[in-house]
């Protein structure tokens, strides 16, 4: 099993430190693009969602993103201090309004349930725990995986 | 990969201005998107382009982005419209419902041959 931990701020550089270490983790993996490309997607959805809605009172807050590798599976457990909240109950986006206008809104969390295998949560104390997983093939010999590289291919 | 992943840059080809964007476009970049296509719109363009050939992912701030653009547009008698929506970030148009909500017009070869 491989991992590794970091702590995030509620702001945008979150988002960001989360995306560069996933693609760093990815590339020392050999986990190939398209797994990679669609948790990228799943985890700027979950980061930012906690960092606009998680705390209320508009301080600075940290939160634990842990990523993990084993028997194929990639694991992304995130663990906030933020008000109490299940990812998984979020409505499915709203069907278009009159003349079949599309509204921004929803479609975050409905992209998340489609493209992970898993999708966890629990509260434990004061805290939100959300595991999310995906099966992706891993090679830890090879130098792929890099998602700018698969694009090109 | 640039350290904010996504680069966008625009040129005119005949009344159509095409932005093109490289790279991903998340939470941490999207609001550039929003004050790049506003500020085209803004300035009196009529028909933006916005050429996805060369993304590798968006996320639903991004379709936010590309929602409020459109509504600005219209607002402005403008119209904008998508083109190269390919591979994945077709998937994730799919995923998200979100096909009917632009217009999308194939290549930019004939994304362009359509709005000259």
């Amino acid at each position: 099993m491989r991992s590794i931990e970091l702590m995030v701020h509620n702001d945008a550089t979150g988002s960001a430190r989360v995306r560069e270490t996933l693609d760093h983790f990815a590339a020392e993996h050999g986990i190939d693009g398209k797994p990679l490309i669609q948790l990228q997607v799943v985890l700027d959805e979950i980061i930012s969602n906690i960092s606009k809605y998680g705390w209320s009172d508009g301080g600075v807050h940290e939160f634990r993103v842990r990523i993990t590798l084993a028997d194929n599976v990639l694991a992304i457990e995130i663990t906030d201090d933020g008000q109490p909240y299940d990812p998984r109950s979020a409505p499915p986006p709203p069907s278009p309004g009159p003349g079949g206008r599309r509204r921004p809104g929803g479609v975050g969390l409905h992209l998340v349930r489609q493209l992970v295998d898993g999708f966890d949560y629990k509260r434990v104390g004061r805290h939100n725990h959300v595991t999310l997983t995906k099966r992706c093939v891993a090679d830890a010999g090879a130098a792929t995986g890099n998602p700018d590289e698969e694009r090109r291919t | 990969m640039r350290n904010d992943g996504l680069s966008i840059t625009h040129s005119h080809v005949g009344p159509v201005c095409v932005v093109t964007l490289d790279g991903r476009i998340d939470s941490t970049n999207a609001d550039d998107l929003m004050v790049h296509l506003k500020g085209l719109i803004d300035a009196g363009e009529k028909n933006v382009l916005v050429d996805l050939g060369a993304v590798l992912y968006l996320t639903s701030a991004a379709f936010r982005v590309l929602l409020v653009a459109t509504d600005e547009a219209e607002r402005n008698a403008a119209r904008l419209a998508l083109c190269s929506v390919i591979g994945q970030v077709r998937e994730l148009f799919e995923m998200g419902g979100l096909v009917d909500a632009f217009t999308i017009l194939g290549s930019r070869e004939e994304a362009l041959a359509q709005l000259d």
